[in-house]
């Protein structure tokens, strides 16, 4: 106490703020115990089961079957990313210029849409989707097809059902960057002359692209990392990485190659976010 | 011009075209998740032959459903209430204090968020059969907790850089202590981000399913396991009718979480 009161007021600062450090405390033991061991645990496994070594990443890298399915993966998250980013693009410019009522429809539609259980919606698309579902049925009616299209247990009901998951990702972020364009540059491109494709492609589109890579990254790196939407869309036949850790781990109890699939996509997911904040110097995640 | 609605020109009506059938989409399942659970078909024919409550009635017939519901909502108040209290401190400090590795701190606390959920879960599963903790209430809590508190630390973390500290200090000055001071002044400046960390932490929890798969036994499981385990089974509109059940659930969750948005604006302004 004596030591305190006859402290310099801007070293008695320092030191309470420096105590500051005290306060993470709960929330460092926690992630420590609880996240950084068992994840360091299960890396560890998978270079020391069944024996010392790499020859888990060498099975897993040497065989087709894994190979076929880091290739689905990637394809699935390529094509809802890109899906996503087409069809999110022009709604996130809508919310952008909306009037209100109508603007706050939409984000009443997207919000619910997205905080809607998850096994809900995918329930939805596994009985709209199936053979005699909805979908079948009504494109049967209209004549588009004489038989029902394979749309689900296939990769086609993965990215649908991804697709509609992940599509606020892109749009929420996207209207904050189209609004704090400043329309006077729209302005002066008209002025100058520029028809409204040319404004488009050559000043909005330019302009809002951080937004979108930002955007079109994070929608990636989620959707190489789903697990539920893939398994129960996607069928045995169709999986993808998060499901093969799973099953490893699930029904083989074979630890070691869980902890390299595991270690797989923990790298990749790494990797990606380390090379989004490199590039677009976003300094908050999330 | 592109950014003034009246002005659009022709992209006006691609827009809205293209808006209204992303809406469209994005309620489709909603919608029809409801009408479903309300149809009579046991094969999930629609439109459905006739109208029935029959779904609902065997929904709640069966005590394992009431049960899961009541293991998860007990799980999420237990993590809403912890994600919170540590989400808060964390915040703060990140906030506050001068300590080196303030960044790296951040980052760390808000990896297992950006991590793919499944390598977490095979993580701590493999972790948890070694301690004892699988299929126990307490390991529930510990992996939901885990995904929850980047969700209070970023609400709570923005509250605070949106919040004057000289508030704070004026309180210490006029003879507050300083923890005085931070209950009873920054606290409720900051409640709509302690708010905001509740219902994400909660919904974090709630709706978890990769996790609580894993950690499940069968004697405890949650309410998305509970569903997830019949899915595997088969498509009963039973389901239906618990996803419609939850989907008014979120809708309340989404009314209150807009009205106290309200509240507090209009409690802000002069």
């Amino acid at each position: 106490m004596a030591m305190t009161a006859t402290a310099a007021p801007g070293e008695r600062v320092a030191r309470r703020r420096n105590a500051a450090f005290a306060w993470t405390l709960p929330a460092l033991v926690l992630i420590l115990l609880f996240f950084v061991t068992p994840v360091l645990g299960l890396m560890l496994r998978s270079v020391t089961e069944p024996t010392l070594g790499l020859q888990n990443y060498a099975e897993l890298i040497g065989t087709g079957t894994y190979a076929r399915i880091f290739a689905n993966t990637f394809l699935v998250a390529g094509v809802v990313t890109a899906l996503s980013v087409v069809i999110g693009y022009p709604v996130a410019w809508a919310l952008a210029v909306l009037p209100r009522p109508w603007g706050q429809l939409v984000f009443a539609i997207i919000i619910l849409s997205m905080w809607t259980n998850l096994l809900a919606r995918t329930y939805a698309w596994m009985v709209l989707l199936q053979r005699t579902g909805v979908i079948n049925k009504t494109l049967i009616g209209l004549g588009v097809i004489d038989k029902p299209l394979a749309l689900v247990n296939n990769l086609v009901g993965v990215t649908i059902g991804m697709t509609y998951i992940m599509l606020p990702f892109v749009i929420l972020p996207l209207v904050g960057v189209i609004r704090a364009i400043d329309p006077a540059i729209l302005r002066a491109g008209a002025l100058c002359g520029a028809n409204s494709w040319q404004c488009f492609t050559r000043i909005l589109l330019p302009l809002s692209l951080p937004g979108v890579a930002a955007g079109a990254l994070m929608v990636f790196v989620m959707a190489l990392g789903y697990y539920v939407t893939p398994a129960l869309l996607g069928g045995t036949a169709n999986m993808m990485l998060a499901e093969m850790v799973a099953q490893f781990v699930q029904s083989l109890v074979n630890w070691g190659m869980g902890g390299a699939a595991a270690f797989v996509l923990l790298v990749v997911t790494l990797a990606l976010y380390a090379a989004q904040l490199r590039f677009f110097g976003t300094r908050r995640i999330g | 011009m592109l950014l003034d609605f009246d002005r659009l020109g022709p992209w006006k009506w691609v827009l809205i075209t293209i808006t209204t059938l992303v809406c469209l989409f994005l309620m489709l399942p909603i919608v029809f998740i409801a009408a479903l659970s309300f149809g009579s078909s046991q094969w999930l024919i629609f439109p459905p032959p006739a109208w029935t409550t029959r779904w609902y009635g065997e929904l709640f017939a069966d005590p394992r459903w009431l049960q899961s519901a009541f293991t998860s909502l007990k799980i999420a108040a237990i993590v809403t209430v912890l994600s919170v209290g540590i989400g808060f401190l964390a915040a703060l400090a990140l906030n506050r204090g001068t300590f080196a590795g303030r960044e790296v701190l951040r980052a760390l606390f808000l990896t297992p968020m950006i991590l793919p959920v499944v390598v977490l879960a095979v993580a701590l599963y493999a972790f948890f059969l070694k301690i004892g903790l699988n299929g126990t209430m307490l390991g529930f809590i510990i992996a939901h907790l885990l995904i929850a508190l980047p969700f209070s630390i970023i609400s709570i973390g923005s509250a605070l850089d949106g919040f004057d500290k000289s508030i704070e200090d004026a309180a210490i000055l006029c003879g507050a202590s300083p923890w005085e001071a931070r209950m009873r002044v920054t606290v409720p400046a900051i409640s709509h981000g302690l708010f905001g960390a509740a219902v994400f932490s909660f919904l974090a929890s709630w709706d978890e399913v990769v996790l609580a798969i894993f950690m499940a036994s069968p004697t405890l499981q949650t309410l998305p396991v509970k569903i997830w385990a019949t899915l595997r089974q088969d498509l009963t509109p039973v389901i239906a009718a618990a996803s419609t059940l939850l989907i008014l659930f979120t809708m309340l969750l989404m009314i209150i979480a807009a009205l106290v948005r309200r509240g507090s604006k209009q409690g802000t302004k002069p």
